[in-house]
């Protein structure tokens, strides 16, 4: 459509694209467990699909091996470049290891892969796979800030995470009838300029999370965060605060910090 | 500025949730191609998107909304700025017989790195006869197998048929697999060194020159040389060929790598390095059935004077095809230039 070139800058583990329109957007990179996860469930597929064949080679071939052979060595040889590379190139940027792990390979302009970089990063294993088991291929991912193996480098491509994501629901403590701290206008106003927003996202993550946490760990992890929050960032009275649990004090300063009452606004700097 | 959170995507939502539609229907096309009005209504709403991802881009409080919104954009972005090939274009047969005339346009056009592949191959078979020539201690270490460093066993077993387990025909299938997977195999990692700024790929091509230079010398000095060249003639002349032209993209891909930037079409030099390697691997498969089918029978099945015919008649013809075969350019600029995309 275009000439232009997307401006990409990588950072530790997402690649920012800045478009003509001036947009600027990331995309997290795949880490390298799930690329290796979604690498040995794809081996599994090829080993079990030429082995499949193979058997019925064998069967058809029986008074013939050495035919059979030729046909087995033949359909391996070529099932195991042709597999990610036609998957690849024409399954928009995923075999069925990738699409179960959520990985998707792309351009590194953030474009969809196009079917020569799929052959390409595809025939370049040949490089990657040596000496075993992707050494070259791992430790070049590993120090190459786009995670690319050589063949990522030469076809220009990189593996993303596609985790796929729906709009972000009302959160439940935005809906509090009533929020003990807001009866504290200035220590709330003191939270909400002086939480980090690493704080604010731990704080959500940690009360999203309720339920998938061992109630050990919930109690620890809210005791924590309820603690840091109180010592060092805004002290609501005492009085106030041993009346509630360490749950409820984190609800409450999501409240203050995500939630309606009054402090649902944020400063968008321009 | 101070942004409603909750006004705003209320707002936004359904712009939001159309665009995903839109997306959703495109992604599941086979082609994802575009009607006009479709493209009108994509390019609207991602332009609105990505305004409403540039507002809250900076809100870092609205982490989930933004991780959202940018994945809304990029998906959007890439429907917009991709052009996806015509599946009907895609497998309409000359489009893959192109394959025929591009691979000798190819070869021509990055010649120079198909010279620079001949020379070293040569350095290596000067070095490595010579080296069996004038010292006999270094046939040990350059001819590790029995068979190299004995050609008259090799010989006697070979015309004998003393190697045969399995009916004729069946070995042959079989050794020609083998032989067809382990060239490629060998050939792509010679292309794929490139990335070592060809250093690896000079590496290889030498190593089997000495080899290759070696093996001459040895069989040659003991009074076995039109056996081995009748031997070797009839997939060799294919065989070699095919190494050297891995060679050739070995350094093309060395080329690209170190002048990436200055490379304003990388696409299509990629393509080039694909069509080389579509080519050599052309050639393997022949050079594998040769081997295995031709190759291995010696007089009195075959004269030595035949095969040697047969050879030479490849490597003429195979001439005719890499020189003569597709368009001729002429002129500096055709050796490096890459050919306009067909659209």
């Amino acid at each position: 459509m275009t000439d232009f070139q997307p401006i990409r800058f990588p950072t530790t583990a997402e690649l920012n694209i800045a478009t003509s329109e001036g947009v600027i957007f990331r995309l997290p990179l795949a880490a390298p467990a799930s690329r290796l996860y979604a690498m040995l469930f794809d081996t599994a597929i090829v080993l079990g699909a030429v082995n499949g064949v193979g058997l019925m080679v064998y069967w058809l071939f029986a008074k013939a091996p050495g035919f059979g052979f030729m046909v087995i060595t033949l359909a391996e040889f070529a099932v195991g470049f042709a597999y990610g590379a036609l998957l690849e190139g024409f399954w928009n940027g995923q075999t069925i290891g990738k699409r179960l792990f959520h990985l998707r390979v792309i351009d590194q302009a953030g474009l969809p892969l196009r079917i020569e970089q799929a052959w390409v990063r595809n025939l370049m294993r040949v490089f990657d796979v040596l000496p075993f088991a992707y050494l070259v291929g791992g430790i070049a991912a590993l120090s190459s800030p786009l995670m690319q193996r050589f063949g990522d480098r030469v076809a220009g491509t990189l593996v993303v995470r596609q985790t796929p994501l729906a709009a972000p629901a009302e959160e439940f403590w935005t809906r509090q009838k009533y929020n003990s701290f807001m009866d504290y206008p200035t220590i709330a106003m003191h939270l909400r300029r002086a939480a980090s927003p690493e704080l604010a996202s731990l704080i959500q993550d940690a009360l999203r999370r309720r339920n998938e946490l061992a109630p050990y760990a919930r109690r620890e992890i809210y005791r924590e965060l309820a603690t840091y929050v109180q010592c060092e960032i805004s002290p609501f009275p005492d009085e106030l605060v041993e009346m509630l649990s360490d749950e409820q004090y984190l609800i409450n300063a999501a409240g203050v910090l995500f939630g309606a009452n009054g402090c649902r606004a944020f400063t968008v700097n321009h | 500025m101070i942004l409603d959170l909750e006004r705003f995507q209320a707002q936004a939502r359904p712009r939001w949730t159309r665009l995903e539609s839109l997306l959703a229907a495109l992604e599941s096309r086979p082609d994802r191609r575009l009607n006009p009005a479709e493209a009108e209504q994509l390019q609207e709403l991602y332009a609105h998107t990505a305004l409403d991802l540039n507002r809250v881009t900076h809100g870092a409080l609205a982490h989930d909304l933004r991780q959202y919104l940018e994945r809304l954009v990029a998906r959007a972005y890439a429907e917009l700025y991709y052009a996806p090939p015509m599946a009907s274009e895609m497998w309409q047969p000359h489009r893959w017989l192109r394959i025929f005339t591009a691979f000798p346009e190819a070869f021509r056009r990055q010649s120079r790195y198909f010279a620079l592949a001949v020379l070293i191959t040569v350095l290596g078979c000067a070095l490595g006869g010579l080296a069996v020539r004038y010292d006999p201690a270094s046939v040990d270490v350059l001819l590790p197998a029995n068979y190299l460093r004995n050609p008259g066993q090799r010989v006697h077993e070979e015309e004998k048929g003393l190697s045969r387990r399995l009916p004729s025909a069946q070995t042959e299938a079989a050794f020609s697999a083998h032989l067809i997977t382990h060239n490629i195999q060998v050939a792509l990692l010679a292309a794929a060194l490139g990335v070592t700024f060809g250093i690896g790929t000079a590496l290889l091509l030498f190593e089997n020159g000495v080899l290759l230079g070696a093996v001459a010398v040895r069989y040659t000095q003991q009074g076995f040389g039109l056996f081995m060249t009748a031997w070797l003639l009839p997939h060799g002349v294919f065989e070699i060929p095919s190494i050297l032209i891995a060679g050739q993209a070995g350094f093309y891909l060395a080329r690209l790598l170190l002048r990436r930037r200055e490379d304003r079409n990388v696409r299509q030099s990629m393509r080039e390095w694909l069509v080389l390697i579509a080519g050599l691997a052309m050639m393997l498969v022949w050079a594998g059935m040769m081997e295995a089918f031709f190759s291995q029978h010696h007089e009195p099945v075959l004269p030595y004077g035949f095969k040697v015919a047969v050879g030479t008649a490849e490597l003429a013809l195979l001439t005719i095809y890499l020189l003569l075969t597709g368009q001729r350019k002429t002129g500096a600029g055709a050796r490096v230039r890459v050919p306009s995309e067909n659209k």
